[in-house]
């Protein structure tokens, strides 16, 4: 098996919440809640989850863009949570990320040739005259005329400016890009295009992806693994095949059960659960899953489940399948 | 229709300002031809007469003021004050041309340095937040504390008379509303997913703010200068009044007015006798501050659309 | 589950809405047609800007400067609401015609509470006193699935979750028992388990109320688990327009042929998306002839120079396309997924 090129390690990251006219803090919004996995060399690993479960703010933590509240993230073998200011912005080079909103991640009052050159200049990687010559090749390579690289951000189609996204962290020539949510705001016919795009250039230039996205027809299709976050917390991790044929946490199954198919014949056995998502802010005691779950035993509203594997590289956070819950 | 209308009704008054401001600035390039100097500092207003009372419009140079001119071997082009004279014979129309070239001065010189200092303690202050802009922000409310005026008043008088000084006041007391404002507007645009993208990239913070967040955000502090220069050249008017400002003769605007107020009642039973001395400038400064606000007005609102289209 | 006889209810015959704007005259809607019959639920689908909403506001009467229907006919239980007065259209608004939308935070009053604004429509149309309002307001809260119903009329928008929202918002929509509901992308701000309740909930009360819909969404997944009929839009009109496994199984029109080719689905694996190539052009730089033409591979000269109308295929099967054929032979081939 491949190495893995990045390791995350009980990764925590609370937000204060602040009242009053002195901002004390009142509580912690606890976004992410130790978080380990790994990602190997060159795969795509897809992290699914419903929204406010905590998916951004594992990528943003992993990337320092956040600072983590605790836990190590070793990139390429090296803890970077360690690295100091200046040692991390050359670590960024290394590691790119592709945001879910194609307005507001494209600066509105600079070219489009800027926008993608500005990395390339900050990391020394070519000089002044070199590098819009390779922000075309850039362009072309994701799909877009390189003659359009004096045009604004506003110029273009949301698919389009995805995709001068997209060529943003390429030009880094990263070794890993976290794409949250990198197709989600997109039109139905304009996210297969950029699915595809993506798909290429992991395959032309071996990029490890993490693939956010709640959506699992999209995660489906371009992942190898899957992890199912669920407030703060990962439950489920495992191969994609097992993951969607067999999964073992009432969560996960419950996930892809209520996912709508485009096949009226599709038959399904579907499990509605009850209740609302938690707020991160006040998770219950316990398996955070346990108030809308179907299997719910005793245990399970007192202790929390830790992520172990039950069967070679199938993870799950759930007392249903360890000792302490008498099955498996 | 009732848009169309106000986009024309807008237009009009943009042309307004445009025009005005461009007559302003006509008559502040070309003050030495529509105005010869008569010494060596232009803004030493000359004087048609050496008497205490104003002269009305087309009081001709006294002739013993005309012989030192002459035997000082200066060519005076001219003779006749059109608009009369202020007291103590200064002339009125020379007094309002070079004048403008004050007004200019006050207005862009105390507006930018305070926009300068704004935008450095704003922008610091929002991008990085935490005790920085703790700190940064009490200091503002502090400066805030102060009624502006008096402040200014204040200030001027500890460091002596004349227009340098009011300025330094001005812009020691005027730069808050600017580091409010950017402030405000970088709190809101460092939130926007490109400033995030721009520190994955691994881009320096100082690159960042004047890069990314400043283009974005400075508009809004342009607009609120751009009206400001106006109301600037009233302030100091103002501090001229209370006799803080330019000394009697100096061309500025503030001065003619502040001097003027002695003759404003005018003689008894001749109400309104004077009123050239208060008349021309008054209106010089009220144009001023509404060509700097029509400017304004039209820079918000040749900005904001299209600011919203492209976000 | 379509009903024997099948009453019409609404019928949709025409129908332009375009919008008067600074840089030119964006056709919206442009010649929509579709009908609505009694009990049923059409699915109108289509990607961001073809013209959903419009459709939904124009049938409601609720578009304001720069946009104004321009023509068609609306008939709803025989009569044409785009003639009635605005008196006549208000009592028709929010009783027999209820409106869900996308985003329950801007379409309910923040600072009103839940009861209030589902009494409110009660009181109205219904001529309800205050107490006997506020009664059937707890009674919708309960029905639709909010918990304590009784402590929740009392609270306000924000208080309640999206997915709570949207319930409250579909208790309002039921309250005076409408004809038909227009629910203009319900789900699509809600996460998938609550899209799921969301869904679960409106198929059991249209039973119940044995009312209509008209189901706007841009997901098929979404059309497929809750139509009888579907009509595709794309850049202002209806390209295809049939029941829900004809759709599915034997589209004809290219456009509907390559969403379904190029979504990623759960049923089926798949090497590799055939997306469709382009964009969605710009309403105001609308191609000449057939407007999907810059983005189909079936284009020939003839779709570039002329309009195709939508004409029947089959009995209640329309297609907007000149090549109609060579699409049905490539569906035959079986090249369309999960057949
Ligand atoms: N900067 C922040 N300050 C406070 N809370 C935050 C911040 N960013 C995210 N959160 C909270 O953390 C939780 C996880 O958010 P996020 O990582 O964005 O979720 P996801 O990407 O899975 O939708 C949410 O409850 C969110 O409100
Ligand atoms: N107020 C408006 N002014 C101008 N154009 C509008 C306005 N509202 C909608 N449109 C245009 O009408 C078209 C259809 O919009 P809409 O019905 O909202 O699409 P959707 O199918 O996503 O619901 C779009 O191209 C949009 O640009
Ligand atoms: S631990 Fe208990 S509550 Fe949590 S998922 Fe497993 S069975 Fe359900
Ligand atoms: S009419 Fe022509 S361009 Fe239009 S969908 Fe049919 S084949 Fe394609
Ligand atoms: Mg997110
Ligand atoms: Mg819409």
């Amino acid at each position: 098996m491949a190495k893995p090129i990045l390791q995350v390690r009980h990764l925590v990251k609370y937000f204060p919440i602040k009242k009053g006219v002195f901002r004390k803090t009142v509580g912690w919004v606890r976004a992410v809640d130790d978080v380990s996995f790994d990602v190997y060399e060159g795969e795509t690993l897809g992290l699914v989850g419903e929204s406010g479960c905590g998916k951004t703010t594992t990528a943003l933590t992993i990337l320092r863009l956040e600072e983590p509240t605790r836990g190590q993230v070793i990139f390429d073998g090296k803890d970077i949570t360690k690295l100091k200011r200046r040692d991390m912005r050359k670590m960024r080079k290394g590691m790119q990320i592709i945001f879910q909103d194609p307005y507001s991640s494209l600066d509105p009052r600079m070219k489009v040739k800027d926008i993608i050159a500005e990395g390339m200049l900050t990391h020394n990687m070519l000089n002044g005259r070199n590098v819009y010559k390779r922000v075309g090749e850039l362009l072309e390579r994701v799909g877009i005329p390189a003659d359009y690289m004096n045009r604004f951000p506003h110029e273009f189609s949301g698919g389009q400016r995805q995709r001068v996204g997209i060529a943003r962290a390429l030009a880094l020539e990263p070794k890993i890009i976290m794409c949250d949510e990198a197709v989600s705001a997109l039109d139905v016919s304009i996210r297969s295009q950029i699915i595809n795009l993506l798909k290429d250039l992991q395959n032309e230039f071996k990029f490890t992806y993490l693939f956010i996205a709640h959506d699992l027809s999209v995660i489906k299709y371009i992942s190898d693994r899957v992890a199912v976050m669920y407030v703060g917390k990962i439950v489920e991790l495992a191969d994609k095949k097992v993951f969607f044929d067999d999964p073992l946490h009432p969560y996960t199954q419950a996930l892809i059960s209520a996912v709508p198919v485009p096949n009226p014949d599709y038959k399904k056995k579907r499990i509605v659960l009850q209740g609302d998502v938690p707020s991160p802010a006040n998770p219950p005691k316990g398996c955070r899953f346990h108030p809308r779950c179907f299997m719910a035993m005793d245990i399970c509203s007192k202790v929390e489940p830790e992520l172990v594997e039950v069967k070679p590289g199938h993870f799950v956070a759930c007392h249903f399948y360890d000792k302490k819950g008498g099955n498996s | 229709m009732k848009r169309t209308l106000r986009k024309l009704f807008s237009n009009v008054t943009s042309l307004i300002g445009i025009l005005l401001l461009l007559f302003f600035v006509v008559i502040a390039i070309f003050a030495p031809v529509i105005a010869p100097p008569l010494s060596d500092d232009p803004y030493n207003t000359p004087r048609m007469s050496w008497d205490i009372n104003p002269q009305p419009p087309g009081f001709p140079m006294s002739d013993n003021i005309r012989f030192i001119y002459d035997t000082m071997g200066k060519k005076v082009k001219w003779n006749k004050a059109i608009f009369g004279t202020e007291g103590g014979g200064y002339d009125i129309f020379y007094a309002l041309v070079w004048g403008t070239r004050t007004a200019f001065k006050i207005g862009i010189i105390t507006v930018a340095s305070s926009m300068l200092i704004g935008l450095f303690i704003g922008s610091i202050s929002a991008y990085f937040g935490g005790w920085v802009d703790e700190v940064l922000m009490r200091i503002t409310d502090i400066f805030l504390s102060f009624p502006f005026l008096v402040a200014a008043m204040v200030l001027t008088t500890i460091l002596g008379k004349g227009l340098d000084k009011v300025m330094i006041a001005l812009i020691t007391f005027g730069w808050m509303g600017y580091a409010r404002v950017i402030r405000g507007s970088i709190l809101s645009a460092k939130e926007e997913t490109y400033v995030m993208a721009a520190k994955a990239l691994g881009i320096k913070d100082g690159r960042i703010i004047w890069r990314h967040l400043l283009p974005n955000t400075i508009f809004p502090v342009l607009v609120q200068g751009s009206m400001n220069i106006g109301s600037m050249v009233i302030t100091a008017a103002a501090l001229s009044f209370l006799g803080v400002g330019a000394p009697m003769g100096y061309a500025d605007w503030g001065q003619m007015v502040s001097f003027a107020r002695n003759w404003i009642i005018g003689a008894p039973g001749h109400a309104g006798q004077y009123w050239y001395t208060v008349f021309y400038p008054g209106i010089f400064i009220v144009l001023f501050v509404l060509a700097w606000n029509l400017i304004g007005d039209t820079l918000r609102d040749i900005l904001d659309p299209r600011l919203r289209g492209e976000l | 589950m379509m009903a024997k006889k099948r009453e019409k209810l609404l019928e949709v015959k025409g129908l332009k809405t375009y919008f008067f704007t600074e840089n030119g005259v964006v056709k919206a809607v442009d010649g929509v047609d579709f009908d609505v019959y009694k009990g049923e639920t059409l699915g109108l689908v289509g990607e961001s800007g073809c013209g959903k909403s419009v459709t939904a506001f124009s049938i409601m009467r609720l578009l304001d400067y720069p946009g104004k229907t321009v023509g068609g006919r609306v008939v709803f239980e025989g009569e044409n609401l785009l003639e009635k007065s605005e008196d006549g259209m208000r009592k028709i608004r929010g009783k027999d015609i209820a409106m869900i939308f996308q985003e329950p935070m801007t379409s309910l009053n923040p600072v009103f509470t839940i009861g209030y604004q589902i009494s409110e429509a009660l009181k109205i149309h219904l001529h309800m006193n205050d107490r006997e309002a506020m009664a059937k307001s707890v009674e919708l809260l309960k029905k639709v699935g909010i918990p304590i119903p009784e402590q929740r009329v009392h609270e306000y928008p924000h208080q309640l979750s999206g997915g709570m929202r949207q319930r409250a918002m579909i208790a309002m929509a039921m309250s005076c028992d409408p004809t038909l509901l227009i629910a203009d992308e319900p789900t699509t701000a809600l996460d998938v388990t609550i899209q799921a309740q969301i869904l679960e909930l409106m198929k059991a009360l249209l039973q119940e109320f044995n009312a209509s819909l008209i189901m706007i969404t841009h997901d098929l997944g979404v059309i497929a688990e809750i139509a009888n009929r579907v009509a595709v839009m794309y850049a202002g009109k209806i390209v295809e327009y049939s029941d829900i496994n004809t759709i599915f199984h034997f589209p004809l029109h290219p456009y509907t042929f390559g969403l379904l080719t190029s979504i990623p689905r759960l049923d089926v694996e798949l090497k590799r998306l055939d997306a469709i190539p382009g964009f969605v052009p710009d309403p105001l730089h609308f191609p000449k002839g057939c407007k999907f033409n810059p983005r189909c591979r079936f284009a020939t000269d003839k779709c570039r120079e002329e309009e195709p109308p939508l004409v029947k295929v089959e009995e209640g099967h329309l297609v907007r396309c000149w090549h109609v054929d060579r699409v049905k032979e490539e569906v035959k081939n079986g090249l369309l997924v999960g057949v």
